[in-house]
């Protein structure tokens, strides 16, 4: 017989249900440190989507006492059927991980430290930058004599953090600045 | 019946899926790591990690070859750990007849280092790890909370190739002949990983050394597993002793 991720769960979860602790071979109390009731159990659960690529895949997030305890891939949405990469699969340590960057952070140049900024001394930072940058290098007209106000000396990465809106006004500021060179980060 | 884990290594891109939603599900820390030329990471399974996907790279001619072997606990039939870690103390490791799953349980935080390291000795696939310090052990225990609640092992669910597959063991061993038998055509030497003896089957496309020194049991022993545990232990001990 096959069946489907969602099936299984419906097959064995009725099957399941029916069982005694007893029949499921020991005593739960001998294993119980290593081997948990499911912690997941009574919880809320929130479809949210994964905000790391446009596959856009379906994540159940499950809320206990309004903290996030758990997240895992939506067997239901039909995209993904409960996969994740690694990168959605590690959602959960997203919200809470300690080794998360929380402040910017600024390495000058042939520095080999990191110090930490606030906000705005580092969007000052950029801002200047960019605006040197293309001040100095914008290339006006090619070697046909062709106005193509064009910089080649910067490149941006796109985020799939960004929404649709913000994709399309990141996109209008830097064809506007003249760059050409631009990727996305779900492709590294 | 018990349940099996079919490991369709032919399908497996190494995106780390299941790796990830392991740690994730079991909330364990990050390990601090550096760049040593692979990208397996970590470079083997600790306390940290119940499953690796291991990263093996060959060049055939001129041609490279990639095996990956996402690694774990292979809830043996007749477990070997349960067999020494029974000359220490019964019940430190336990087997789930309504699943086949097998579980370390909180008997083993009095185990010596010693005897920890006799019970990672007896695995024919090197899997057992303990934390150091808690000695909280760190080994696949096949979800037996999800499962329980009729749920996919979190790997299993995460997994988007359809290398990873788990159900009824019947189902899974039919499935195994089934892609066996397509793999063939093109790579003759697939095979199936200790099929009879574990709970966790491998497709293998290639000879299983290419995947991993362990991807098949190195020398198994059967039925009396028991008794030769207990004799090697006793005369390992007298050794030591003397």
């Amino acid at each position: 017989m096959s069946y489907t991720r969602r099936g299984f769960l419906k097959l064995t979860g009725a099957g399941v249900a029916c069982l005694s602790l007893s029949q499921l071979g020991f005593d739960l109390t001998e294993a119980r440190a290593y081997a948990t009731s499911l912690k997941t159990k009574g919880a809320k659960e929130v479809i949210t989507i994964c905000p790391f690529c446009s596959v856009s895949c379906h994540i159940i997030a499950h809320v206990r006492d309004g903290k996030l305890i758990s997240t895992e891939g939506d067997p239901d949405f039909p995209i993904n059927e409960g996969a994740l990469c690694a990168k959605g699969a590690a959602l959960l340590s997203m919200s809470r991980n300690e080794h998360r960057i929380k402040k910017p952070l600024y390495r000058a140049p042939y520095s080999e430290k990191w110090e930490e900024k606030d906000w705005d001394w580092v969007l000052s930072k950029i801002a200047r930058r960019v605006k040197d940058t293309r001040d100095k290098e914008l290339i006006e007209k090619n070697d046909k004599g062709q106005t193509v106000n064009r910089l080649d000396s910067m490149f941006l990465l796109g985020t799939s953090h960004a929404s649709n809106e913000e994709c399309a006004l990141i996109h209008q500021a830097m064809r506007g600045l003249g760059v050409v060179h631009m990727d996305h980060q779900a492709r590294i | 019946m018990s349940k099996a884990f079919l490991i369709d290594t032919t399908r497996c891109t190494a995106c780390r899926g299941c790796q990830l939603a392991c740690k994730e599900w079991y909330e364990l820390p990050a390990n601090k790591t550096k760049q040593v030329g692979t990208h397996q990471n970590p470079p083997d399974l600790n306390a940290n990690n119940y499953k690796l996907v291991r990263f093996n790279e060959h060049l055939d001619g001129e041609t490279i070859t990639w095996n990956f072997f996402p690694d774990q606990c292979r809830h043996c039939i007749e477990p070997p750990c349960q067999g020494a870690a029974d000359t220490v103390e019964e019940g430190a490791v336990i087997k789930d007849e309504a699943t086949g799953a097998v579980i370390f349980t909180d008997k083993m935080a009095q185990f010596s280092t010693e005897d920890l390291d006799y019970v990672r000795e007896s695995c024919p696939y090197d899997i057992p790890r303990w934390d150091a310090k808690t000695k909280r052990p760190a080994k696949c225990v096949m979800c037996i909370d999800r499962v329980r609640e009729g749920m996919l092992p979190a790997c299993v669910l995460a997994c988007p190739t359809g290398t990873m597959n788990f159900g009824e063991r019947s189902e899974m061993l039919a499935l195994a002949k089934e892609r066996l038998a397509k793999v063939k055509k093109d790579h003759p030497n697939a095979m199936l990983a200790d099929q009879e003896d574990v709970s966790v089957i491998y497709l293998l496309a290639e000879a299983p050394e290419r995947y991993h020194t362990k991807a098949v049991a190195q020398a198994p022993a059967r039925n009396t597993r028991k008794q030769l545990f207990a004799s090697v232990r006793s005369s390992l001990t007298s050794v030591s002793k003397s």
